[in-house]
C-alpha cells in the first residue's frame, strides 16, 4: 500500500465486494458495447390493429398519439402476408421475404409422410443416444430445438454492421435466432409441456364442461373435510423408460365459512379470496434426484362453494432459469426477471382457451390479460429508458388477443351476440387501442429528431361468424374419400380418410394440399398437368362456392401458391391458400383433419374476431413520422427500409423494397 | 437462565452487526465468520492437547517419508501405512474434545445468525401470511380469534381456518416501515407478534414465536415466548427467505458461514500459534 491511503483501500474493498454480488451476465452486458448510431429506429408492433377501427378512432380524436404521428408523418394500410396469419406475417417483416423465402406458410404445416399436422415454426427433438439402467434412461447428448423460419432476421444483418438492436417478444422467433443482439422470443414460445399452452382446471363439477376440449385439462376433484388434494401435471419424465407424466401434488384448504382458501404447493403457501389471482409461483417438476424442470404458473380461485373451481395457468418457462432457449443472450431473460420478477414467457400469454371453455369469464380473462399488459408495459419503460442507439422493436400481443375474443361484443351479427354482455364489454377493444396509444405517446416523447418511429400491425381484423369445413367440402365435391362414411365426423387427424382415393386435403388455417405422388407418402395425383388442372379446378370451385344459408361467397380468393410465392422454400408450400370472405373462416374442426357433416356452420365460439381471411380485406397499419414514398407498402418492405436507413446493402433474397 | 443468555447473546450480535446493517450482508457474514474462526482457534487451543496433536502430525509425516524411502520394501511400506493409520486415530482422538466443546458456542452462533441472515424483511406492499397454530384441544372454526387493527399492516383476507391442522391463517400486506408488534386477541388472551417491514439489508427477523420451553427458548431466542398455557402454540409470519448473492448465484448463508469460518481458522492458526 505505497501509493494508496487507508480510505482508498477501504473504498477498493467495498467496490470489490460489490462486484462479487454482480452476476457475470451483468458484468458482460455492461461491457459488450456496440456502435452508437445517430439515426435510431423504434418499431412498435401492435399485433392485429385494424386500419379502419384505428382511422375511425383517430378521426374522432380518441387516439391522440396515433393522430399526432399521422399528422407529423404518414398513415397507410400495410399489406399483409398470404395468408394473413401472425407467424407468416411477422416472418415477412423479419426477413423481408414472402413465405416462399422464409418457409412459414401457416401456424400448422403437415408431415407429407404421415399427413399429421406439425408446428410450422420450430422443431424439438430429444436425445438420440441413451443409456438404460433399470427403469431409467440417461441421455448421452442434449436434445435440440430448431427454428424453422429460414432467412436472416433484420437484427442479424444489423449485427453484421455493428448496429445494436433490441427485439422484444417478436413472433416467429422461437427458439431465438442466433445473435448477440438482445432478443426475447414471442409467439411460438411453448409452455414447459412443449405446447402452445395447456391450462389446468380443477372442479367438483366437470360435467359442466365440454369434454371435447383441447388446450386445457379438466380435473375432477372432491372437497373432503374442507380440503382438496390435487395434482398439477408437468412434462413427461424422459429419464424413466415409460416416460410417465411428472406431477406436483398440492392441497387447497378451504375455510368452512369464508370464501377464501389457502393453497400449499411445494414451498409456497398463499391465501386467495374467491375471484383472486395469485402472483407467479416458481415450481419444480422432479425427474430424478439431480434433475428437475422449473416453471412458473399462477392460480385463480374462481369459486369456493357450492362447487369448487380453481384455474391454474399453463406452466410457463421460468425466465430466471429457462429450461428451453427463450432469449439471446441467454442472460437477457434473466436480466428482465431480476428487474421485474417472473413474467409470462409463453408465446401468446393470455389464455384464450380458458375463456372459450368458461374456466374464465370475460372479466376474469381481462384481469389475466391486464397482468400480461402490466408486465409488458414495465419492460417497455425499462427498454425505452435505456434505448439510445440502433433499433428497438417492441411487441404487444393483447391487441390481437382481445380482438379475437371480444369482437362478438361489437358485432351485432355474431351468432353469440349478447346485448347485456356487449353493453358491459363493448369498449374492451377500444381500451386496448388506447393502451397502444399510450405506448406510442411515451415513445414519441422519448424520440428525438433523428429517431424514426414506426407503429405497425401485421394484419387487421374481421368478424368470424361462419365456419367452413373445407375437408367436408372436398369430400362432398369428390376430392376426399372416407374409409367409412358412417363414421364421418367421429375421428380427427384423417383417421377415416382413404388416402388411396383422396386427391386433396386441408391442414392448418388456410392451407390446402394436393395428395401428390412422390411427395405425400400415399399420393395419387401426378405432378405436372394432372396436378395443375386439379389445383385450378378446386380453386375455381371454391371461389364460386356460396354459403347455402346466406348466399354469400365463402372464399373471396383461392391463391395458387405457384403464383404468389417465390424463394428457396416454395417446395413446402400448400398448393392452394384460402382467402376467406369477410365473416368466414376455416372451421375449428378442419385444421386438425376432422370432417363434420355440415359444410358451413355458425361460429358459436367466443373467438369471434379473426384475420385468416383474404389479405386484401384485412391489411395492417403503418404509421410513421416520415412521409411514405411507396404507394402500397407491405410488411416485407420494412426490413429493407431499416437497412437502407443505415446504408446497408439489401440482400438479393429480400423481395421488399424501402418505403422511404 | 435462558432469558439472560438470549438477552446477552442478542446484544452481542446487535453490537457486532451495527456497522454493517446498511451495507451488503456479505460484510456482516465476513465479520461473523472471522470472529467464529478466531473463537474456534481459541477454543481449540484451550481444550486440545497441542503437544499430542503436534506429535501425531509429525509421526504421520515421518511415516509418509518412510513409505517414500522404502517404497521397494513391501513389509516396511505396509508397516509405515499401519503406523500412519494409528497416528491418524491419535490425531482424531486429540481433536474430539475440542470439537465437542466447540459445538455449544457454534450452535449458539448459528441459531442467532440465522435470524440475521436467513430471512428478508417484508417490502412495503409485500404480502405475507400470518399463521397461528392452536393446541390440539382447540378447533380453529370454534375458536374466537382476531387481529387487532393497526396502521402498519393491512389484513387482506378473512381467516382460513384449517381444523385438521389446528391452524388459522390470514394474508396481510405490509404498509409501514419499521419493526412493529401485531396484536392478536385469542380468546381472553392478548398476544403479540413482531413484524419487520422495509428494514435495512442486514436486520434481525423473527419468523416464528413459540410457547415457552427450554428448547423453544434456545431455538427461537429473538422474541419473548408465548405463555406456557396459551391456547396458541405458535405464531408465524412467512418472510421471504434470503441468501447471499455471489457471481449471480444465491448461496445459503450457512454454507458461506462454514466455508469462511474454516478459511479464517486455517489462515490465522499461525498468528495465534495453534496446532490444528
Amino acid at each position: 500500500m505505497n501509493n494508496i491511503n487507508r480510505r482508498e483501500f477501504l473504498k477498493l474493498g467495498l467496490a470489490a465486494g460489490s462486484l462479487l454480488t454482480l452476476s457475470p451476465s451483468n458484468i458482460l452486458s455492461k461491457t459488450l458495447g456496440k456502435k452508437a448510431t445517430r439515426k435510431k429506429i423504434i418499431i412498435l408492433g401492435f399485433d392485429g390493429i385494424d386500419p379502419q377501427l384505428l382511422k375511425n378512432w383517430m378521426e374522432q380524436g380518441k387516439l391522440p398519439a396515433f393522430r399526432r404521428l399521422w399528422e407529423s408523418g404518414d398513415f397507410k394500410p400495410l399489406r399483409t402476408s398470404i395468408p394473413p396469419q401472425s407467424p407468416v406475417a411477422w416472418s415477412n417483416f423479419i426477413t423481408g421475404m414472402n413465405p416462399g423465402g422464409h418457409g412459414i406458410y401457416d401456424f400448422i404445416h403437415r408431415d407429407p409422410d404421415t399427413y399429421i399436422p406439425i408446428f410450422s415454426a420450430s422443431k424439438t427433438s430429444g436425445s438420440n443416444k441413451k443409456i438404460s439402467i433399470g427403469g431409467y434412461e440417461f441421455p448421452l447428448s442434449g436434445g435440440d430445438v430448431k427454428l424453422l423460419r429460414m432467412g436472416k432476421a433484420f437484427w442479424q444483418i444489423l449485427e453484421d454492421y455493428d448496429i445494436p438492436c433490441t427485439v422484444f417478444k417478436i413472433p416467429s422467433n422461437y427458439p431465438p435466432a442466433d445473435t448477440k443482439q438482445r432478443t426475447l422470443s414471442g409467439m411460438g414460445t411453448p409452455d414447459i409441456l412443449g405446447t402452445y399452452g395447456i391450462c389446468n382446471f380443477y372442479t367438483t363439477k366437470p360435467s359442466e364442461i365440454d369434454p371435447d376440449i383441447g388446450g386445457a385439462r379438466v380435473h375432477e376433484v372432491y372437497v373432503i373435510g374442507n380440503q382438496v388434494h390435487a395434482k398439477l401435471p408437468g412434462p413427461d419424465n424422459a429419464f424413466k423408460k415409460e416416460h410417465p407424466e411428472s406431477y406436483i401434488d398440492f392441497t387447497v384448504y378451504i375455510d368452512p365459512m369464508n370464501p377464501v382458501a389457502k393453497i400449499k404447493i411445494q414451498n409456497h403457501e398463499f391465501i386467495l379470496k374467491q375471484g383472486e389471482w395469485s402472483k407467479w409461483k416458481r415450481i419444480n417438476f422432479n425427474m430424478i434426484p439431480t434433475q428437475s424442470v422449473k416453471g412458473i404458473c399462477n392460480f385463480f380461485l374462481k369459486q369456493v362453494r357450492p362447487e369448487f373451481k380453481l384455474y391454474v395457468s399453463p406452466v410457463n418457462i421460468d425466465p430466471a432459469d429457462p429450461v428451453l432457449p427463450i432469449s439471446t443472450p441467454k442472460s437477457y431473460s434473466k436480466e428482465l426477471e431480476k428487474e421485474f420478477g417472473p413474467f409470462f414467457t409463453k408465446g401468446l400469454p393470455a389464455d384464450t382457451s380458458a375463456l372459450t371453455y368458461g374456466f374464465l369469464d370475460d372479466g376474469e380473462f381481462i384481469e389475466q390479460d391486464d397482468l400480461v399488459l402490466k408486465e409488458r408495459l414495465d419492460i417497455f419503460d425499462y427498454e425505452l429508458k435505456r434505448f439510445d442507439s440502433g433499433v428497438l422493436f417492441y411487441y404487444l400481443s393483447s391487441t390481437d388477443q382481445r380482438q379475437h375474443m371480444f369482437w362478438r361484443h361489437i358485432d351485432k351479427l355474431s351468432p353469440i351476440y349478447d346485448e347485456k354482455l356487449a353493453s358491459q364489454y363493448k369498449d374492451t377493444i377500444f381500451n386496448i387501442y388506447q393502451t397502444a396509444d399510450y405506448v406510442l405517446d411515451k415513445t414519441m416523447k422519448k424520440a428525438d429528431k433523428d429517431t424514426i418511429i414506426m407503429a405497425i400491425s401485421d394484419h387487421g381484423f374481421c368478424p368470424f361468424r361462419r365456419q367452413f369445413n373445407i375437408n367436408t367440402w372436398l369430400k362432398e365435391n369428390g376430392y376426399h374419400k372416407l374409409i367409412d362414411e358412417r363414421k364421418q365426423g367421429d375421428t380427427s387427424l384423417f383417421m377415416n380418410t382413404d388416402w388411396n382415393k383422396t386427391q386433396a386435403y386441408a391442414i392448418g388455417l388456410n392451407g390446402l394440399y394436393i395428395n401428390q405422388k412422390n411427395r405425400e407418402s400415399r399420393g395419387i395425383v401426378s405432378p405436372g398437368t394432372e396436378k395443375d388442372n386439379l389445383v385450378y379446378e378446386i380453386a375455381r370451385k371454391l371461389e364460386n362456392y356460396k354459403d347455402p344459408e346466406t348466399g354469400e361467397n365463402v372464399i373471396l380468393k383461392a391463391f395458387i401458391s405457384d403464383k404468389v410465392y417465390s424463394g428457396a422454400q416454395t417446395s413446402h408450400s400448400p398448393d392452394i391458400v384460402l382467402g376467406f370472405n369477410k365473416g368466414y373462416r376455416i372451421s375449428w374442426a378442419s385444421p386438425l383433419g376432422r370432417l363434420p357433416k355440415k359444410i358451413v356452420e355458425d361460429n358459436r365460439d367466443k373467438w369471434s374476431g379473426d384475420h385468416c381471411m383474404a389479405p386484401q380485406l384485412i391489411p395492417g397499419i403503418l404509421l410513421t413520422n416520415r412521409k411514405i414514398k411507396k404507394a402500397s407498402p407491405s410488411l416485407y418492405d420494412l426490413s429493407p427500409t431499416m437497412l437502407k436507413i443505415y446504408g446497408i446493402p439489401i440482400p438479393e433474397n429480400m423481395v421488399g423494397t424501402p418505403i422511404f | 437462565m435462558m432469558n439472560v443468555l438470549n438477552a446477552v447473546l442478542s446484544k452481542i450480535f446487535e453490537i457486532i452487526f451495527i456497522p454493517f446493517q446498511n451495507i451488503n450482508p456479505w460484510y456482516g457474514m465476513i465479520v461473523i465468520s472471522l470472529l467464529t474462526g478466531i473463537l474456534m482457534l481459541y477454543v481449540f487451543k484451550l481444550t486440545s492437547d497441542q503437544e499430542g496433536i503436534k506429535k501425531a502430525k509429525n509421526k504421520i509425516k515421518a511415516h509418509l517419508l518412510e513409505m517414500r524411502l522404502y517404497k521397494n520394501d513391501l513389509i516396511t511400506s505396509f508397516k509405515a501405512q499401519g503406523n500412519i493409520l494409528v497416528s491418524n486415530f491419535k490425531y482424531m482422538r486429540h481433536s474430539v474434545k475440542p470439537l465437542l466443546v466447540m459445538i455449544i458456542p457454534i450452535l449458539l452462533i448459528i441459531i442467532h445468525s440465522n435470524f440475521w441472515f436467513a430471512y428478508d424483511p417484508l417490502d412495503i406492499n409485500e404480502k405475507a401470511l400470518l399463521k397461528i397454530k392452536l393446541s390440539e384441544e382447540y378447533t380453529p372454526s370454534n375458536f374466537d380469534i382476531k387481529i387487532i387493527g393497526n396502521d402498519f399492516v393491512n389484513i387482506e383476507t378473512p381467516p382460513v381456518r384449517i381444523d385438521d391442522e389446528h391452524e388459522i391463517a390470514w394474508r396481510f400486506s405490509a404498509l409501514k416501515q419499521g419493526v412493529h408488534e401485531i396484536e392478536i386477541q385469542a380468546g381472553e388472551k392478548s398476544l403479540t407478534k413482531s413484524v419487520s417491514i422495509g428494514q435495512r439489508p442486514l436486520s434481525k427477523i423473527s419468523p416464528l414465536k413459540k410457547r415457552k420451553s427450554i428448547m423453544n427458548e434456545l431455538l427461537y431466542p429473538v422474541e419473548k415466548p408465548l405463555d406456557k398455557n396459551s391456547p396458541v402454540k405458535s405464531i408465524e409470519i412467512s418472510y421471504p427467505t434470503s441468501g447471499l448473492r455471489i457471481f449471480g448465484m444465491n448461496i445459503h448463508w450457512i454454507i458461506s458461514f462454514f466455508i469462511l469460518s474454516i478459511i479464517f481458522g486455517f489462515s490465522l492458526k499461525g498468528l495465534f500459534g495453534v496446532e490444528i
